[in-house]
């Protein structure tokens, strides 16, 4: 196909501002799928049904219409994947910029819009919803023209559940967007910008060619990892998949590589042929995933560590983000520590193990990478139970984020109030409009993997959105807060947080641990410690009774089976130290503590 | 274990009561006192039907509970009991006891059930205090226990138990001790305080799980035990198990064959019996009771041959109940050594013996020297 009269855009949209009813809109228009077979959130549903099946996402849609060849191509919505979004935008020439006539934007809208621009992008900025009542599409439209720099008379508006103002939006795409360029005689470069296993098909990767063309069946090289394979079938899908035998420069489609594990082919590599004919240089903007949060995952009570482990080998395989190492933990038994690229991809990770393998888990609070410096050495911690004790290093460092938050003005306090309790740095609050603030500040990390969501959502009544980008690291006064029973630290509640936060910490777990830690034949003392220094105790008074009152000829076998009941429960303690802990009252004090949660 | 001719001790069941307490899971019936006279008819039978089995084994002491067995009339429980003594061999000093509520006697009946031969009268009286026998439901007051208690020494009866519970909602350290004081004075042969057990399956059950009545507080009923023994010890009762306490000589020999593990017969709906490592016990369901046994058939509710390891538990929580203890030789070797060190267990001529605060943990004693 003559790159001309090609066209590769994705549409940006918060949740629930339209995306999924606007694709549905645009398959109907361009007639990709026959009438009888469409139905609501046509894409989305085509992933939900291919999860029992053979997997292939629908990540990038071949679209005709009037001569053109429209490529779709999705790209993934949260901040964790930031990483992830800016390789689908490179696959693209536009992008729509999607809002909601009446919720207006978003501060994760707002985020890729910039990755979008900065990508060099063409924005065809669109209000939709405009049939809704609550629409105020003249205050939105000034809001996206401020934003863009542009007149509000440019601002499409339209309504993709009824379908209005689609055809125009089309148009404006096609009108607007400028075709992609890339020589047909060039090596090959073809971006990897999404891939996933297959348990059948192995490692598919959808791929944008840049230059040079793929032909089905090649001979493959990933141009960063170095392996090489044989291709098993490149295609589009339209929206069903649908083998070519090219893909040529600009096109974007799907490419069956042959390979079986995941980590040969990662988001952001270059794809070219191997041997003769291949490029020199691959595309720039490569990157390795680098985990950010790190957590502990333990197989339940009963639970049974080599299935866990069986299944994140498993679940590795389609997810080169995840990472893991065996850990030990005396009061959760044998685990991993594991490292994600945020909290969404965690929960994500959390609920794939229960969820696809049955499996029943505990995960310990997440927490952050830290820098340990002691001289001109850096020691990486991700675990708490590998921080140095205080005074035997020089400091330390924690990741900062750039952080936005986009807040209907009423709730700017709470948001302000909020961040300076979690130690952030004001940098700048603008006006998107009269109503709603845009708020930027630099963040601890760690501040936010811990129930910094809940309480965003929380205080703002759920009007606030939250974005962030990773900003480099920052000296910290932060210290390891351990928890003891009776003079035994329990390593799953040892953790890492800045100073003025520890006896808030350890006054927390000392007293919820004291509800939890049942009563033993002698006081048991619940400390909270930064290295020898006791900084919160609590009491569990040592029990004294514990008989049975009554035990007659009619009696005696009950009670025997209550005896034989308790026996068996305490054969289940476990013991730290001298004290006997049901591992529930572990798993109840880490749950509590669950309160981080995806947006 | 010993080689001197086999004893056993009766249990016999009578489930009826004039109303239902709220806190109490036995076998027990409101409202059925029409099936009175057929049930003591049931009663007789199964003894025949049982007694062949114990030929030649001593009856040492018989024991009729509830239930409340005073709610049968005087000529039934004659009955009752010489139809006992005529199909089994009972020793001619065995113990009889029978239970009573203070609102079912009078003097009259209690000459009457001393000359029948229940010689034992053991008291439902549970306490002194009024709201704490609200909180229990029991409709007796406190001025009807010295009234029956008075009637059973004028009818001649001297050696009587007083049943007392502790640690119902609102029962303060100072009104248990007011209790102690009022049973001590009473100066009966043999005194049981219980602490209140909450059974899920009662009405309190019920109530403390739905959060409308506090359950017990393990610290005050703990408070209330050492205040029993303190009290108790003064007045001069031995302290010879978990809930029971005697003048010397009076310790009830029926409950005590329980604990050694000796064998009984059980007659009646639900009643239980044990010998040779076979427990036993019989449907629960009066009915059920009276159409099995009017058929002709041992009413046979169920049954469990204990195995080594149950024995060997049972043993031990029982034995340990009682001031005998356990042979040291027992426990795997230094299993008592921290009981021992903080002051739960003593050691006492090679047995192992709870002490007060050791009563109170047993189930952890238990626990600890048999896993």
């Amino acid at each position: 196909m003559d790159t001309s009269h090609i066209r590769n855009f994705c549409i940006v949209a918060h949740i629930d501002h339209g995306k999924s009813t606007l694709a549905d809109r645009l398959l109907e228009l361009t007639h990709a799928v026959a009438d009888r077979d469409m139905r609501a959130q046509y894409l989305d549903r085509m992933d939900l049904e291919r999860e029992r099946g053979i997997t292939i996402k629908a990540q990038a849609v071949r679209l005709t219409h009037g001569g053109y060849e429209l490529n779709l191509i999705d790209t993934p919505g949260h901040v964790d994947f930031t990483y992830e979004v800016s390789r689908s935008l490179e696959a693209c020439e536009g992008a729509i910029l999607l809002v909601d006539a009446a919720q207006g934007l978003e501060a994760q809208t707002l985020a890729n819009f910039h990755l979008a621009r900065d990508a060099g992008l063409v924005i065809v900025p669109a209000l939709n919803k405009i049939d809704l009542p609550a629409a105020e599409p003249d205050q939105r439209a000034k809001e996206l023209a401020d934003l863009l720099d542009r007149d509000p008379d440019d601002i499409l508006r339209i309504s993709a559940k009824t379908g209005e103002g689609v055809e125009d939006l089309l148009k404006a795409v096609i009108d607007q967007v400028p075709p992609p360029t890339g020589e047909t005689d060039a090596a090959l470069r073809a971006l990897v910008f999404d891939s996933m296993f297959d348990p059948y098909r192995g490692v598919i990767t959808y791929v944008r060619v840049q230059e040079g063309e793929l032909p089905s069946g090649a001979r493959i090289r990933l141009m960063a990892t170095g392996a090489e394979s044989d291709a098993e079938e490149a295609g589009v899908m339209a929206p069903e998949p649908l083998p070519v035998d090219t893909l040529g420069p600009g096109e974007v489609g799907y490419l069956v590589t042959g390979l079986k594990d995941v980590h040969l082919a990662k988001v952001g590599d270059t794809i070219t042929l191997a041997g003769k004919g291949a490029a020199t240089e691959p595309l720039p903007g490569y990157r390795e995933p680098k985990p950010m949060v790190w957590s502990g995952l333990f197989p339940n009570e009963g639970g049974d560590y080599s299935e866990l482990r069986e299944a994140l080998d498993r679940l590795k395989l389609s997810d080169s983000a995840l990472s893991y190492e065996p850990e030990t933990s005396q009061a959760l038994g044998f685990g991993f520590r594991a490292g994600f690229l945020g909290l969404l991809h965690m929960d994500i990770v959390k609920e794939r193990l229960e969820r696809e393998f049955d499996l029943e888990l505990i995960a310990t609070a997440p927490n952050v990478e830290f820098h340990v410096i002691r001289g001109d050495e850096t020691v990486v911690v991700h675990n708490p139970a590998e921080m140095p004790v205080p005074g035997t290093y020089d400091r330390v460092e924690e990741p900062i984020v750039f952080a936005t938050v986009i807040t209907p003005k009423e709730y700017l306090g709470a948001v302000l109030d909020l961040c300076q309790s979690r130690r952030g740095e004001l940098v700048d609050t603008t006006f998107l409009t009269p109503e709603r603030a845009e708020v930027h500040y630099m963040l601890p990390l760690a501040e936010i993997v811990f129930d910094f969501f809940d309480h965003l959502k929380s205080s703002t009544r759920g009007y606030a959105s939250l974005d962030y980008e990773p900003w480099g690291y920052q000296e910290s006064d932060v210290v390891r807060v351990d928890v003891l029973l009776h003079g035994e630290p329990v390593d799953a509640f040892s953790t890492i947080v800045h100073r003025s936060k520890a006896y808030a910490y350890g006054k927390k777990m000392t007293e919820r641990l004291r509800e939890l830690i049942p009563r033993q034949l002698f006081d048991v003392a619940i400390q909270a410690a930064i290295g020898s220094k006791i900084i919160a105790r609590e009491t569990v008074k040592a029990k004294r009774k514990d008989v049975l009152a009554k035990c007659y000829g009619g009696d005696i076998t009950r009670k025997r089976k209550l005896l034989e009941e308790q026996k068996r429960g305490k054969a289940r303690l476990r013991k730290v130290g001298r004290v006997d802990v049901p591992q529930e009252a572990f798993i109840a004090a880490l749950r509590a503590d669950a309160g981080a949660k995806k947006k | 274990m010993s080689a001197s001719p086999e004893t056993a001790g009766i249990y016999v069941h009578v489930p009826f009561c004039l109303t239902r307490c709220g806190y109490c899971d036995f076998n027990a019936y409101a409202g059925l006192d029409h099936l009175a006279s057929r049930y003591v008819a049931a009663l007789l039978r199964e003894a025949e039907l049982a007694a062949p089995d114990w030929e030649g084994v001593g009856v040492v002491s018989a024991f009729l509970g509830g239930g409340t067995p005073t709610t049968l009339e005087v000529a039934d429980l004659k009955a009752l009991l010489a139809h006992v003594r005529s199909v089994f061999s009972v020793t001619p000093d065995a113990e009889v006891t029978i239970e009573a509520n203070p609102d079912t006697v009078d003097e009259q009946k209690l000459a009457g059930l001393l000359e029948a031969g229940y010689g034992r009268l053991s008291m439902g009286v549970q306490s002194f205090d009024r709201s704490v026998l609200a909180a229990l439901e029991r409709v007796h007051q406190p001025e009807s226990v010295t009234k029956a208690f008075r009637a059973a020494r004028a009818a001649g009866y001297d050696n009587v138990n007083i049943d007392l519970i502790y640690g119902a909602a609102g029962e303060t350290l100072e009104s248990w001790g007011r209790t102690l004081e009022e049973a001590v004075a009473l100066s009966p042969a043999h005194i049981s305080a219980y602490a209140l057990t909450i059974e899920p399956a009662t009405a309190l059950g019920r109530q403390v799980a739905r959060g409308d009545v506090p359950a017990p507080d393990p610290d005050l009923e703990a408070d209330m035990f050492e205040a029993a023994c303190r009290l108790l010890g003064e007045a001069g009762y031995g302290h010879y198990e978990v809930s029971n306490w005697a003048r010397p000589g009076y310790e009830c020999r029926h409950n005590l064959g329980y604990w050694e593990r000796r064998p009984y017969v059980g007659l009646g709906a639900g009643a239980h019996g044990y010998r040779d490592g076979l427990r036993s016990w019989n449907v629960r369901p009066p009915e059920e009771y009276l159409s099995m046994v009017e058929r002709g058939e041992l009413p046979v509710g169920g049954s469990e041959e204990l195995e080594p390891a149950d024995a060997y538990l049972e043993e031990v929580f029982l034995r340990l109940r009682i001031l005998q203890g356990i042979p040291a030789s027992w426990v795997d070797d230094g299993r008592e050594e921290p009981y021992v060190e903080s002051g739960l267990l003593v050691r006492d001529d090679g047995h192992l013996v709870p002490t007060e605060r050791g009563m109170l943990l047993l189930n952890e004693l238990v626990l600890g020297l048999t896993s």
